[in-house]
């Protein structure tokens, strides 16, 4: 009897499940459809589109009208002196923009992590630049280093580094420094404020051992406090990787990718290929390029954190 | 046993339906150009970027006005695109086989939507020979005696002046180069003119009065000649004014029309159109304007066509209110709309438009000489030819190559890309 209520008990949940509208088997499809469908719809198709762009000759001005060219966009784009260029220039971009964000976000978190007076004031004080709509820290950088009323020109003047001419947006040297500038600028308190809230998950008692053991504020910092917030860096570190490669409004309307190419990144040259040149084959060609190197730094990013893992699990 | 099944068939139906749904909200917007009827009346869009003009635009709507008041089958509506990203808009839309009935182009985008068979050929909606239409720029109108548009408004580039600050204007390169060293001192420069990537359009307006006025052209009609003497000669004499520093460095034309407007500019090669914008925007400015004291009597023109969408769903309407706009009475209108540019056909200035614009004599004398900003024989690939003739000569102001290897790399790439 015992044996029987035993083997029957399942049989009946599992039964109970199976009329239960939230028990079938069908339910997490249900639920995941939306999305699914959504994803599909939104980003399936259009890649599929763009995959198939970049196979042909179409122009922007008869978008039905496409040639199919195989290879011959993607052959273009690496055999061009300008597409390299763009390749480095996105290079240099991304990886000062993640530096530049997570480094000076790390130092801004430590500083405002200590006591100080006036601590909830500047915590506040740092987020403004990232409330800042895109288009606004554009137009107000670039008003800033205006050569003829802008105030960063005057400054550097007044300290004998004026650039000459005045012209820092118009200079092949300078304007990318410029624009990493104002980006790292934009970007440095979301990093500065997440990586804050890391910090304060830090075990006390752990920095108190290692300082009671001996240990000066870098080996502290180092051994204990690095090793919280090295999940979150990473992340961080992920983030504005994407997002810097994604960067369009910024550059577009600070130099649109001038002067000659030195500010060009991979969304400028897609724009001005699709939008400028109307050559959809070949924006979609750069645009999978932007696609490929995108899988390939999220593929690096989790083969880095599966080893951290690893590691840590030893 | 039965009740999952039916949930299943349940679930896969709404699932089903809700995908439709997505699909046709997605993808089931509507088709063709901004016409409707409604009524019987039909209500056509017409897209220029001078009724976003502070000094025209309202005086447009007007004479739009008009045109509505006139009959009561056609509306037309304006729609204004700012000027730095109408072709960009307008041709995207007509590509996709959407956009508006009627389109105020500038040649390049002119050129590029004729090319592809955007725009609907005007031959059988419109009698031109029932009209004076000026010959100079009508002429490029058609292409293989089949014509696509109608000039709206043609505007020649002169040279405005500071009156206060020259009393004389200068008659050759040389003085035009002294009196802009002369003139520029602190926060006052003797010229202006556009010279950032930002503004490649504008750079190719600028450079083309240069170019030609020195006597070269950026093809034969058969070839590309963009790195011939001449050139080379007019845009040196460019890029000598842009190394004297005798311009605002950096500055947009925004920015460098303002500092005219305050007297902080002495000189500007600029078209027609600015003379109604300056008067309307700083009445109390001394300025004139004279010819381009350039070696060349050859300056560069805007010509801009109206044009009638292929996919607009209502031709006949748009060709009966370009009818409208070309009878006398209505080119007289438009034309002291536009103030020193000219409409498609002959019109007389009239008396009181020469007691407030005293030198539009000045404009209409240079008509036969001026030229729409476009390479001739490669029409539809200006904007990509005027792209690379742009970067490489910013690349020469910038130092980064010498001009004349600028032009050399201008001319292979843009031979490698007209074939």
């Amino acid at each position: 009897m015992t044996v029987l209520e035993q083997t029957r008990a399942p049989r009946s949940e599992a039964a109970r499940r199976r009329r239960s509208p939230l028990g079938s088997r069908w339910t997490p499809y249900v639920f995941l459809a939306p999305a699914a469908a959504f994803i599909i719809l939104f980003q399936g198709v259009p890649l599929a589109q763009e995959i198939y762009l970049s196979f042909t000759r179409t122009s922007l001005l008869n978008p039905t009208r496409s040639t199919w060219v195989g290879l011959e966009n993607y052959a273009h784009i690496f055999g061009d002196d300008d597409f390299r260029r763009t390749l480095r220039t996105t290079l240099v971009y991304v990886v000062a923009c993640v530096a530049g964000s997570v480094g000076s976000g790390l130092l801004v978190a430590l500083l405002l992590n200590r006591n100080f007076r006036g601590r909830g004031i500047a915590r506040a004080l740092v987020t403004v630049p990232w409330a800042a709509p895109g288009i606004a820290v554009a137009l107000i950088a670039t008003w800033m280093l205006n050569p003829q009323y802008g105030i960063v020109n005057r400054f550097l003047n007044a300290i004998g580094l004026g650039v000459p001419g005045g012209t820092i947006l118009d200079s092949p040297t300078y304007a990318l420094p410029a624009i990493l500038v104002t980006t790292i600028w934009q970007l440095f308190p979301l990093t500065s404020v997440v990586l804050l809230s890391a910090l304060q998950a830090v075990p006390k008692d752990l920095t108190e051992a290692a300082t009671m053991d001996g240990a000066g504020r870098w080996w502290t910092f180092r051994a204990v406090t690095w090793q919280v917030i090295k999940p979150t860096v990473g992340l961080l570190a992920l983030l504005m990787t994407i997002w810097s490669i994604r960067r369009f409004e910024l550059i577009w309307l600070m130099t649109k990718g001038g002067p000659v190419g030195s500010t060009e990144t991979l969304v400028i040259d897609l724009y001005a290929q699709a939008f400028d040149s109307k050559q959809l084959g070949t924006a979609a060609a750069i645009g999978m390029v932007g696609v490929v190197i995108s899988l390939i730094v999220i593929a690096g990013s989790r083969l880095v954190a599966r080893g951290a893992a690893k590691e840590g699990l030893r | 046993m039965r009740k999952p099944r039916v949930r299943r068939a349940t679930v896969a139906a709404a699932t089903v339906v809700g995908l439709a749904a997505v699909v046709s909200t997605g993808c089931g917007s509507d088709s063709g150009s901004g016409s409707g009827s409604d009524g019987g009346v039909t209500t056509l869009t017409f897209a220029a970027s001078t009724f976003g003009d502070p000094g025209r635009g309202p005086q447009l709507q007007e004479w739009i006005d008009e045109f509505n008041a006139s009959q009561d089958e056609i509306r037309v509506e304006a729609a204004s695109v700012p000027y730095p990203t109408f072709g960009q808009t307008v041709l995207t839309q007509m590509g996709g086989g959407e956009g508006p009935d009627l389109v105020r182009f500038d040649m390049p985008e002119f050129e590029a939507a004729s090319d592809a068979g955007l725009i609907a050929p005007l031959d059988d909606l419109i009698d031109v020979s029932e009209y004076d239409l000026l010959e100079q720029p009508d002429q490029f109108m058609v292409h293989d005696d089949v014509r696509h548009g109608i000039i709206f408004e043609a505007s020649n580039y002169a040279m405005f002046y500071n009156a206060d600050l020259i009393p004389e204007p200068p008659t050759t390169y040389d003085a035009f180069f002294e009196t802009a060293q002369a003139l520029t001192s602190g926060d006052v420069f003797g010229l202006a003119f556009r010279q950032t990537e930002a503004e490649e359009a504008g750079v190719w307006q600028d450079i083309f009065n240069y170019v030609y006025g020195f006597g070269g052209a950026w093809s034969d009609g058969e070839n590309l000649t963009i790195n011939s003497p001449e050139n080379l000669e007019g845009l040196q004499a460019y890029k000598d004014l842009y190394d004297a520093n005798v311009i605002p460095r950096g500055a947009d034309a925004a920015t460098f029309r303002r500092m005219f407007a305050e007297g902080k500019v002495a000189m500007e090669l600029n078209n027609g159109g600015y003379a109604t914008h300056l008067r309307a925007e700083s009445p109390d400015l001394n300025f004139n304007v004279a010819p381009i004291p350039f070696p060349e009597r050859s300056q560069g023109a805007i010509l801009a066509p109206i044009v009638i969408n292929e996919a607009s769903s209502a031709k006949d309407e748009a060709a009966t209110f370009i009818q409208w706009a070309l009878e006398p009475e209505n080119q007289v209108s438009l034309q002291e709309i536009l103030g020193a540019s000219s409409v498609a056909t002959a019109t007389e200035r009239t008396p009181e438009s020469l007691q407030e614009l005293p030198f539009l004599p000045t404009f209409d004398e240079l008509t036969d000489s001026s030229l729409p900003q476009i390479v001739l024989g490669f029409e539809a690939q200006t904007p990509d030819i005027r792209k690379i003739v742009v970067q490489n000569v910013i690349a020469a102001l910038q130092g980064t190559v010498d001009l004349q290897t600028a032009l050399d790399t201008a001319q292979e790439q843009a031979t490698e890309l007209v074939g």
